[in-house]
């Protein structure tokens, strides 16, 4: 970049850009591990922790600052752990002093793996600890240091129940103050404070006041040690057997990225993925528990009427339905990603003057919270829109006379809205593919069960019309179960396409020849971190409800 | 008792402590009879606010609440013409251990901490001042309200002036009492409402303090030697001290003097003829902690070279503080001396930075273990490496002012110490570390 500056880390020169925290310029471009605790990327400054001291040169020489509240300008002159003795000195002496009175109980901790404190102590602090009985600890996790609140609720301890989903470990908070600026300036609903001072101070909420957020959850993400626990993940898995894929938020259009984490053929949890022009480090709690639906009341096989039968079975059902009819209902669904409704597309240009497609959704749209969620539960509702699929559900309702088979993919239209659906019912052939047991699939004479969105690899356009890859886990409740773009472009196949598509590429290369804007875009060219298909002088659009 | 007014046949400075022996000197009618307000007039108002600032800064004023900072370059910093109000506020948090000369002030003469509040007020532009009073100083704060009110009804304050242009509101804000709320931006904090922890810096109160706005925090002491120094100019307040320690200066005696109590002496008098003032040692001399509990003790000998201000405490390693003096002689034990400034120390760190609020309280349980007779070879290293990492690692100056009491008390009262530590017959095994506790996994 042409606005980089110099700075000068032990004696090297480093580029960086300018105004930046120098904790960012010293892990991104000097790429020096420089702990932190209180330091997070998306949280107000509270400079607390001091874990990551550096010597930056003043008008009197080199003076101690912390890097975190440092900003870079150019011709700093900046010391680490790498070329100061007195860094690591202190460095040591902050890391013991944060484990006076922390817990050694990694081996029953949930964060053990994952946490930041076990991390920099086996990078940067190393020492024999000098603590023992008489002197060391306040213990904060003793039973001396429970009381009852103003309230009469019990502090102090550890296992206290902070809320709905959260248990607190008072013993091991080093008071960081993370998840209180997360409470007070992301979630903008101050409900955590540290009360009290010194080495007695300590977390808690306001008296008889349990914790409650849409977005509580985020404050174990930023927890740096194992204070804050999730209940829905306590004590499930160690961190270390868990694998990661890459994903977005497939329950609203915000498109937040996230990690899913799975291990021994089971998803243990979602994690939000920082994403700075997303959805910072936050995911809703709503979107971190969709994992728990992905192998429950799964349509794991497929229907014809009341019989199960294999989903083989059901899609040569379902082409010889669709080569009877005369005019078949398609309806694209924003819940399923850009080449699945680009197979859609397909199957519609190959079936011609037989099918129509119709788009939209039933389902009501919020507001914005203005942290990871639009309010529009469509997520993919822009990627829709790009293929050129009219919102046009309603019409099809009024129209239903004129149809003699329908087909819907990845949604419940009779669970959105019963009454609107229920003119479809005439329809005689209701072909319904969908991940789960819903209305719709109940209401359908075939239904072929699909692999979820966390299932499959595809791409998403969030409401701001950025495109993000959404890849596949490889856990699934049924191998025989397909994507829904494999299925639909087999159906095509059987109507007289060329071929089937053996890959999701084949599918996305298709969609770049619906939509403009994803037009020679490829999985690599959109990367991890998405790729905006607006201008970037313009400013997201917001959706507008009922769009 | 009253206050000396000579010392060796040289009349002692009479800034500060003009009212401090006159009945009723709190109230404006006896305070008026003595010149209080004198200034607030032609005097000031004729002059430009930049005259004032270069007048405070050719006095050589420093910041008496312990730093020392020169008041008219603390002054300077403000900036103007910000659209955002400047704010004053008063340090009368008065908390570092000895010290207890501003609460005297409020309560015998405070109407000349109002008449320099106006001066400064005017001087930087202010609107609306705060006095930051320490919530248990309740008599002073009775006091400052009536003062105040009569200020309010003499027309010294509120809108325009004594007919000038310049308005000023003083409000008297009463914090909880804690030591950390007496640094500038712990006060900034609790004076908004919040917990009064102190904030990162930059930026500097002078440019965002009090509600955002620059904001200049002075020490009441402070504040009080400005009037005069507008009536009688900077060279007369220059007749005292040093070229860099102008003036004169309140200081709290305790400890062993024969007569303690509040002396405004000029700043650069020898430590030992100050005690002379005092009535005298009680005692053989042991050491003496020169400017509050967080300076550097010093020793005997140490002391009997030291005068009383910021150059000769510096070349000491050691600073004046608040000027609060506190002698011990030879009975007193130095280890039972740091281990209740330790304990003070732990008990007012306000917990947001890792090594003071760990490290304090781990020097207070390794001391009183000590004193209990539970102490172990390498206790004394131990509190002294514990101190030296806490000493500049933190956002205030808590930290520092914690760890010297430490660093000077073990080092130079070291065998006060080992008598302790020798007395316990397992002194020289070690510790044996925590591995086992009940409950644990393992």
């Amino acid at each position: 970049m042409a606005d980089m500056i110099t700075i000068n880390v032990d004696g090297k020169d480093v580029q960086c850009p300018p105004k930046v925290q120098l904790i960012e310029a010293l892990r991104r471009n000097a790429e020096i591990d420089t702990p932190a605790f209180c330091y997070h990327p998306d949280l107000k400054v509270a400079g607390n922790c001091r874990i990551c001291l550096v010597e930056v040169e003043g008008p009197r020489g080199f003076a101690l600052a912390i890097s975190c509240h440092m900003q870079t300008s150019p011709g700093m002159k900046v010391k680490t752990h790498q070329s100061s003795e007195k860094i690591v000195k202190l460095r040591k002496g902050v890391m013991e002093f944060l484990l006076v009175n922390h817990p050694l109980d990694c081996p029953i901790c949930d964060k053990a793996g994952e946490c930041t404190l076990q991390e920099h102590y086996m990078g940067q602090g190393r020492h024999e600890s000098r603590l023992d009985d008489a002197v060391g600890k306040v213990y904060k996790g003793g039973v001396d240091f429970r009381f009852q609140d103003t309230k009469g609720e019990v502090r102090g301890g550890k296992r206290i129940d902070l809320g709905e989903t959260i248990v607190l470990d008072q013993e091991r908070c080093i008071i960081c103050t993370r998840c209180v600026r997360f409470m007070d300036d992301v979630a903008k609903s101050p409900q955590l404070d540290i009360a009290g001072r010194g080495d007695h101070a300590y977390l808690t909420t306001f008296p008889g006041k349990p914790l409650k957020h849409d977005y509580d959850l985020c404050t174990t993400d930023v927890c740096p040690v194992g204070a804050l626990t999730g209940k829905h993940f306590r004590f499930q898995q160690r961190v270390w057997f868990l694998k990661s894929v890459e994903s977005i938020d497939p329950s609203d259009s915000f498109g937040a990225n996230l990690a899913i984490e799975y291990h021994n053929n089971r998803v243990w949890r979602l994690m939000p993925r920082r994403n700075p022009d997303v959805n910072k480090s936050w995911i809703a709690n709503a979107t971190r528990l969709l994992y728990q639906d992905l192998n429950k009341n799964r349509l794991s096989d497929a229907q014809l009427g009341d019989k199960d039968v294999t989903i083989e079975m059901a899609i040569t059902a379902a082409a010889g339905a669709l080569s009877a009819a005369k005019k078949v209902a398609l309806v694209a669904s924003g819940h399923l990603t850009v080449e699945d409704n680009a197979a859609l597309v397909h199957l519609a240009r190959t079936l011609g003057a037989r099918a129509e497609i119709f788009g939209g959704s039933w389902l009501a749209v919020g507001k914005p919270d203005g942290i990871a969620r639009s309010g529009d539960p469509v997520a993919n509702r822009k990627g829709v829109q790009m293929l050129g699929i009219p919102e046009s559900l309603d019409t099809l309702a009024q129209r239903a006379g004129e149809f003699d088979c329908l087909m819907t993919m990845g949604h419940d239209l009779w669970g959105a809205d019963a009454a609107k659906a229920a003119p479809l019912e005439s329809i005689p052939v209701r072909i319904a593919l969908s991940p789960w047991n819903t209305a719709t699939t109940k209401a359908a004479t075939i239904s072929i069960g699909i692999r979820a969105w966390a299932e499959v690899r595809g791409t998403m356009v969030n409401a701001a019309g950025r495109i993000q890859v959404m890849h596949a886990c490889p856990v699934v409740p049924n191998s025989d179960l397909e994507a829904a773009w494999l299925v639909v472009s087999r159906l095509a196949k059987s109507q007289g396409a060329a071929t089937a598509w053996a890959t999701e590429g084949e599918a996305f290369r298709y969609a770049g020849t619906l939509a403009r804007e994803l037009a020679g875009v490829t999985y690599r060219a959109i990367g991890p971190m998405g790729l905006s298909t607006v201008a970037p002088a313009v400013a997201p659009v917001p959706v507008k409800a009922g769009v | 008792m009253p206050h000396p007014t000579h010392w060796k046949g040289k009349e002692l400075p009479n800034v500060l402590r003009r009212l401090f022996d006159v009945p009723g000197g709190h109230t404006l009618e006896v305070a008026r009879k003595h010149g209080a307000y004198e200034t607030i007039g032609a005097a000031l108002f004729d002059k430009s606010q930049f005259e004032l600032i270069e007048l405070v800064k050719d006095s050589g004023l420093r910041g008496r609440g312990g730093a020392g900072f020169p008041t008219g370059m603390k002054w300077s910093f403000v900036p103007r013409n910000t659209g955002k109000p400047v704010y004053l506020v008063i340090n009368a948090d008065e908390g570092e251990p000895g010290t207890f000369k501003d609460r005297l002030c409020m309560t015998r003469d405070p109407h000349l901490l109002i008449e320099g509040m106006i001066i400064a007020g005017y001087a930087l532009g202010v609107r609306t001042a705060y006095i930051y009073v320490r919530g248990e100083m309740l008599p002073q704060i009775q006091a400052l309200n009536r003062a105040l009110t009569e200020a309010y009804a003499a027309g010294l304050l509120g809108e325009n002036i004594q007919g000038s242009s310049y308005s000023l509101d003083i409000y008297v804000h009463r914090g909880a009492g804690a030591y950390i709320c007496g640094e500038e931006t712990g006060l900034i904090n609790s004076l908004e409402g919040f917990k009064g922890q102190p904030r990162l810096k930059p930026p500097f109160p002078a440019i965002s303090g009090a509600f955002a706005a620059p904001t200049v925090v002075n020490n009441v002491e402070t504040i009080m030697a400005v009037p005069y120094i507008l009536k009688n100019g900077a060279k007369a307040y220059g007749q005292w001290g040093t070229a860099k320690s102008p003036g004169s200066k309140l200081f709290s005696v305790s400890g062993d003097v024969k007569k303690p109590g509040v002396y405004e002496v000029p700043l650069a008098m020898p430590y030992m003829e100050f005690f002379e003032l005092c009535g005298g040692l009680d005692g053989e001399l042991l050491g003496c902690i020169p400017g509050g509990s967080s300076a550097p003790v010093l020793n005997a000998e140490e002391t009997r070279k030291a005068t009383m201000d910021y150059e000769s405490l510096a070349s000491l390693k050691s600073m004046l503080g608040s000027g609060a003096v506190t002698p011990f002689n030879t009975t007193r034990d130095p280890v039972l001396i740091l281990e209740s400034v330790a304990r003070f120390y732990a008990h007012e760190s306000c917990g947001q930075c890792t090594p003071c609020r760990e490290g304090t309280g781990y020097v207070d349980r390794v001391l009183r273990n000590v004193v209990s007779g539970g102490g172990r070879t390498g206790d004394i290293d131990l509190i002294k490496d514990l101190a030296d990492s806490y000493e500049w690692t933190t956002i205030c100056a808590f930290a520092p002012g914690a760890a010297w009491p430490v660093q000077s008390f073990v080092t130079k009262f070291r065998s006060y110490f080992e008598a302790y530590i020798s007395k316990n017959p397992e002194h020289s095994e070690s510790r044996p570390l925590v591995a086992m506790r009940p409950g644990a996994f393992w």
